[in-house]
């Protein structure tokens, strides 16, 4: 049981970090988050497997939803464009390693990790009294300044994002215009250095694909 | 069914409010300044800078209260914790934040990016560092890190129609995050140690013998996530472009405050929770302080901006300042005290450099190396502070900084180690090299002429003034009377080890 949470859980992540398209990422993400409420079943958190499945799964992955497509970033990202050379492979090398120094410190441990559980008791009278318990009881200053942290975060981001009437004027068109043209430039003079005739093609196969996989995530939703 | 309830009625928990005073003072006078600016709109651009300083000066009062009564306060079964330490560092935080709030007075009201929740945002982040010096457990230095941090993200990018500020902001929030991920990541496995969140509890399971490998994981991983919040080197890439864009206040607050907060989290959870592991943290911490202290330094001799040049430099001063926490396990409470007293004296100096910079910055319109040419001939006074601040960043007596570097390379020798010993040879070259570039700014500013021969004195504000007095003041007096600091910095984590 615990496997096949894990299981669900490992390939959901690896599907958010792999998929192109943003909207599957966002499906894998609800993936991982279905898989994290079954752990919970398994420890006998019911309350929370439920919270899980309504909060995290239901309103933050469908508000998540809601930002892809509002923007329209529901397109494949061309990730041929390297913008800093080099960066790639040191993070494969950096990755490696710290995949490789986790490793080493499980392998060479004296103490084998045996999975069972740390706590066997039972939790209590219902698991939903302990969870009050601990936010009214120990943590209630913390819960409360959850609380305060929350709504700054939210103060914050409005005031980030709200446009004051004494904005100065936007940034001209021309000057966008410029940008975009310095931007499409940049691509084709690093698709040319990759190699010739192919510079049209793969541009027009990217495009295909963006279409196909945004139609395949409306047909999925 | 409501006869059920009533049966195991619910214990409320004992609240000790004056223990929690500083904390609700600053989050009232948080609500406060946003409620006023829906009521009050542009009208209160002259005065809300005003009551954020009053709000800082009476969340001092609770904790000069709290201080005289001067015994040590325990909450939520060792969770909250009020004793000398979390009082200092209290008081440090509150004060940074008056004089930050001095420097952004006419910063931010002149600026076209004026905003009111600017105070607002201030004075909750720093209600997560007041809570972050009394949380002895990992829920609530947890909660206390993301209070401190979430605000600092957004004044960040407060510029938000300057590109650079939004790239500040946005590097120094996808760093923060990543650095929290990994930070519970080693959390998570300490819990899973200990099963407790509390850490005297921690302390006690992370001695235990049997759980070496995850223990070693959890604490490599814990500091890493701090690593990256007081930016030791390899974890301090975000800083340079990221003090570079923020709007030069703010700058100022991120190197002191929000660095000092790093600090207080790293020093509870190594004294507390790690202290019996020193041989997973020691080799750990050696290695930061060593790598910060050098690399720091050597890329801020190539700067030709002066706030990237005192980000590197606050790079190097990070690895002074985990230096003595590198010999913790041979000296106990020393490391304490050195890390202490270097906080409270970098505080001072730091934040006096900006003070300097953003006057000047008035006049120039610039942060590079060539604007601060011959300062000298037109705005003496700030020359000779600015010099007195860079002569004790760089430790040179009789400014305060001299006795941060003579505490550290004290207790780094009293630990009578070869790491010990070597890491103090590191530490010394370290300051010689910085000698460099502090005093290559110091001789630009006295001994150039000023370009194009302008010499237009700088008008400073009242707030500035005030602000560079109060920095001023307080190095000197520092380097002139090391006992004051040495007196209030005396304070100790292991002795509250029993909760």
């Amino acid at each position: 049981m615990f496997i096949a949470a894990a299981l669900i859980i490992l390939s959901g992540a690896m599907g958010v970090i792999v998929a192109r398209n943003p909207v599957h990422s966002a499906l894998f993400l609800v993936q991982t988050l279905f898989g994290v409420a079954a752990l919970f079943v398994l420890q006998e958190a019911h309350f929370l497997a439920a919270v899980q499945v309504i909060v995290y799964a239901g309103a933050i992955v469908i508000l998540f939803l809601f930002v892809i497509m509002l923007l329209g970033v529901d397109k494949v990202e061309d990730l041929n464009v390297e913008p800093i050379a080099g960066q790639r492979p040191l993070a494969v090398v950096i990755g490696a390693a710290g995949i490789g120094l986790m490793l080493t410190v499980l392998v060479i441990a004296t103490d084998v990790i045996s999975g069972a559980h740390s706590s066997t008791g039972p939790l209590g009278e219902s698991d939903i009294d302990e969870i009050a318990k601990s936010i009214f009881g120990d943590y209630v200053f913390a819960f409360q300044l959850t609380g305060v942290l929350l709504t700054i975060a939210v103060v914050g981001a409005v005031v980030l994002a709200r446009r004051a009437a004494t904005d100065p004027e936007p940034i001209p068109e021309s000057a966008y215009d410029e940008l975009v043209a310095a931007q499409i430039a940049a691509r084709e003079s690093t698709l040319t250095a990759e190699g010739g005739d192919g510079t049209a093609q793969d541009g027009e196969e990217t495009t295909d694909d963006g279409e196909d996989s945004a139609d395949d995530g409306e047909a999925e939703t | 069914m409501i006869a059920q309830v009533l049966a195991q009625a619910f214990e409320s928990p004992t609240i000790d409010y004056h223990a929690l005073a500083p904390e609700i003072v600053l989050v009232s006078f948080a609500a406060l300044l946003i409620l006023l600016d829906v009521v009050l709109l542009e009208k209160g651009r002259t005065f809300i800078s005003a009551l954020a300083g009053i709000g800082l000066l009476a969340t001092m009062l609770p904790i000069l209260t709290l201080a005289i009564d001067g015994t040590d306060r325990v909450m939520f079964g060792g969770a909250y914790v009020v004793d000398d330490f979390s009082l200092v560092m209290k008081a440090m935080f509150v004060l940074s934040g008056y004089v930050v709030v001095l420097l952004s007075t006419n910063y931010i009201a002149e600026g076209d990016y004026w905003e009111n929740e600017y105070y607002g945002l201030l004075l909750a982040s720093l209600t997560g560092m007041v809570m972050i010096s009394s949380a002895r457990d990992l829920i609530s230095i947890f909660v206390a890190l993301e209070l401190l941090s979430i605000p600092v993200y957004m004044m960040a990018t407060w510029r938000k129609r300057d590109i650079r500020s939004n790239e500040a902001g946005l590097k120094y929030y996808l760093m923060g995050v990543f650095a929290s991920a990994v930070m519970l990541y080693g959390m998570s496995m300490l819990y899973g140690t200990a099963g407790s969140t509390l850490l005297v509890d921690i302390g006690e399971a992370v001695g235990g013998e049997e759980t070496t490998s995850i223990v070693t994981l959890a604490v490599i991983f814990t500091i890493i996530g701090f690593a990256f919040k007081v930016s030791a080197v390899p974890f301090h890439y975000w800083a340079p472009d990221t003090y570079e864009g923020a709007p030069t206040p703010v700058t100022a607050y991120l190197s002191v405050a929000s660095k000092a907060a790093g600090f207080v989290a790293l020093l509870q959870l190594v004294m507390v929770g790690f202290y019996a592991r020193d041989d997973v943290y020691e080799p750990v911490l050696w290695i930061l302080a060593a790598a910060s202290m050098t690399v720091g330094n050597l890329l801020a001799l190539r700067q030709e901006n002066v706030v990237r040049m005192m980000a590197y430099s606050g790079v190097a001063q990070a690895g002074f300042m985990l230096a003595p926490l590198a010999v913790a396990g041979k000296i106990g409470d020393d490391a304490v005290v050195a890390t202490v007293t270097y906080l409270l004296i970098y505080a001072a100096m730091n934040l006096g450099a900006f003070a300097v910079i953003i006057a000047l910055a008035r006049k120039t319109g610039s942060a590079t190396l060539d604007s601060f040419n011959g300062a000298f001939h037109y705005a003496p006074g700030l020359t000779v502070v600015m010099t007195m601040f860079l002569f004790s960043l760089a430790g040179i007596p009789p400014f305060g900084g001299w006795f941060a570097k003579f505490a550290v390379l004290a207790a780094l020798i009293d630990a009578n180690t070869a790491a010990g010993v070597v890491l103090a040879v590191v530490a010394a070259v370290n300051s010689v090299i910085a000698l460099y570039y502090y005093g290559g700014l110091a001789r630009r500013m006295w001994a150039e002429e000023a370009p194009d021969g302008d010499l237009t004195p700088v008008r400073v504000p009242v707030s500035l003034v005030a602000a560079l007095g109060l920095a001023a003041g307080l190095t000197l007096l520092f380097g002139v009377f090391p006992n004051l600091v040495s007196e209030v910095s005396d304070v100790s984590l292991i002795s509250t080890l029993g909760g």
